[in-house]
C-alpha cells in the first residue's frame, strides 16, 4: 500500500485527507504529526491547538485531541483511592477520582476533558497514566504487598509476637519457632484491594540480622552456642 | 416544603462533580469512545486489534481506549490499514514503555 509521508517531514499529500477542500489549509497538521512526533521523541507541540477553523472555506468540525499524562500516586491511594487534584497543560486543574483497584501501570481515562474539539468538534478524551511513587516499606507484587521483617536469631530460633506496621495499622505477627531467613510470613487480606472488593496479601519477608557488635556477655553466649550446637553435614567445614 | 424548594432554586449554586475517571469501559463505551459502531468494535476484538481486558471477558482496560482511537486516527490520517496502524501503536506503546524504564533506570544511578 501507498505509504504517505508525514507532514513536517516534507511532502505532504493533501489529496488523502478527508475534507480536504481548504484550500490547502491543514490546520490540523500539527497533531498529524504529532504521532511522529511522540514517535521520535522530539516533544513537539503535543499541545492542543486551538484551530482558527476553515475561515472562509468549509467549515468542518474536527474531533479534539486525547490527552496523555502521567499521574504519580501513592500506596496510599491504590489502597484507599481518593480524590487528587490534577493540573494539566495550560494551567487548567481537575479532582480526579482514583477508583479502589488500580495499580502501577494502570490507565484511567477522563471522558471529555482532553482537547477542545473545532467548529464543535467533541472534546477529545485525557488519560492518566498511574505510575506509583515507590513506598519505603512495601514493595507491590500484582496484588500482594511485601516488607521486610528484620528478626533476631534467637527470634527467628525460638519463635517470637512481634508488633508490625501494616498499611493498616500496627498488628501482631506471630513468627513461628525455626523461621528461616527469606521466609515469608503471610497476612492475609492485607495486601492491596481488588475492584470486586477482595484484597490481596501482605508478606513479611524475613531477615535475620546478626549483632554487629555483640556486646561481652552476647558473645561468651553464641561461643557456648557454638560449641553446643549440631553441625549438619551440609554446612561448609570450618577450618 | 413549598418555602424550601423556592429556598433551593434561588440559592442553587452549581457544584461540579469531578470527571469519572475510567480504569475499565464496556464495548458500548468504547465503541462510543471511539466514534465507531459497536459491531465495528466487535469485528476488530475477533480479528485481534482490541482485546478486552481479560482473555474471554466484556470489558475493556481504559487503555485499550487510549489505544484504540490511536488505531483509528492514524487509519484516517494516514490512509494506514487498521493491521498497520495497530502494528504503528504497538511499537508506540513499546517505546513510551522503553522511555519509561530508560527513565527510571536513569533516575535511580
Amino acid at each position: 500500500m501507498d505509504w504517505t509521508p508525514p507532514p513536517g517531514s516534507g511532502g505532504a499529500t493533501p489529496g488523502s485527507r478527508p475534507g480536504g477542500q481548504g484550500g490547502g489549509e491543514w490546520q490540523d497538521l500539527g497533531d498529524f504529526s504529532d504521532f511522529f512526533a511522540s514517535l521520535f521523541g522530539q516533544g513537539t507541540g503535543r499541545r492542543a491547538r486551538a484551530g482558527n477553523g476553515a475561515g472562509d472555506g468549509v467549515r468542518f468540525s474536527m474531533p479534539g485531541h486525547d490527552v496523555e499524562a502521567e499521574l504519580p500516586v501513592r500506596l496510599e491511594e491504590l489502597m484507599r483511592g481518593g480524590r487528587q487534584r490534577i493540573t494539566l497543560e495550560g494551567g487548567r486543574s481537575l479532582d480526579v477520582d482514583i477508583p479502589v483497584g488500580i495499580r502501577d501501570g494502570t490507565m484511567l481515562r477522563l471522558a471529555s476533558q482532553g482537547g477542545r474539539g473545532t467548529n464543535g468538534g467533541a472534546p477529545g478524551d485525557l488519560f492518566l497514566h498511574l505510575r506509583m511513587i515507590p513506598h519505603p516499606r512495601y514493595r507491590v507484587a500484582g496484588d500482594d504487598l511485601e516488607m521486610d521483617l528484620p528478626l533476631w536469631p534467637w527470634q527467628a530460633v525460638l519463635g517470637a509476637t512481634v508488633k508490625i506496621d501494616t498499611p493498616d495499622g500496627a498488628v501482631n505477627l506471630k513468627v513461628p519457632p525455626g523461621t528461616q531467613s527469606e521466609g515469608r510470613l503471610r497476612l492475609r487480606g492485607r495486601g492491596l484491594p481488588r475492584s470486586d472488593g477482595s484484597r490481596g496479601d501482605l508478606y513479611a519477608v524475613v531477615r535475620i540480622v546478626v549483632p554487629k557488635s555483640p556486646t561481652p556477655a552476647e558473645r561468651e553466649a553464641y561461643e557456648s552456642l557454638m560449641r553446643g550446637a549440631a553441625k549438619p553435614a551440609d554446612r561448609p567445614a570450618e577450618e | 416544603m413549598m418555602r424550601t424548594r423556592s429556598m433551593t432554586r434561588v440559592s442553587t449554586t452549581i457544584m461540579v462533580p469531578p470527571p469519572h475517571a475510567q480504569a475499565y469501559l464496556s464495548a458500548e463505551e468504547l465503541a462510543d469512545a471511539a466514534g465507531i459502531h459497536r459491531t465495528t468494535l466487535l469485528r476488530l476484538v475477533h480479528y485481534g486489534l482490541v482485546e478486552t481486558a481479560e482473555p474471554g471477558g466484556t470489558v475493556f482496560a481504559a487503555a485499550a481506549a487510549a489505544r484504540l482511537k490511536r488505531m483509528l486516527r492514524l487509519h484516517a490520517d494516514l490512509d494506514l490499514d487498521l493491521t498497520g496502524a495497530a502494528i504503528i501503536v504497538d511499537l508506540m506503546e513499546r517505546l513510551e514503555r522503553l522511555e519509561t524504564e530508560l527513565a527510571q533506570f536513569r533516575g535511580t544511578r
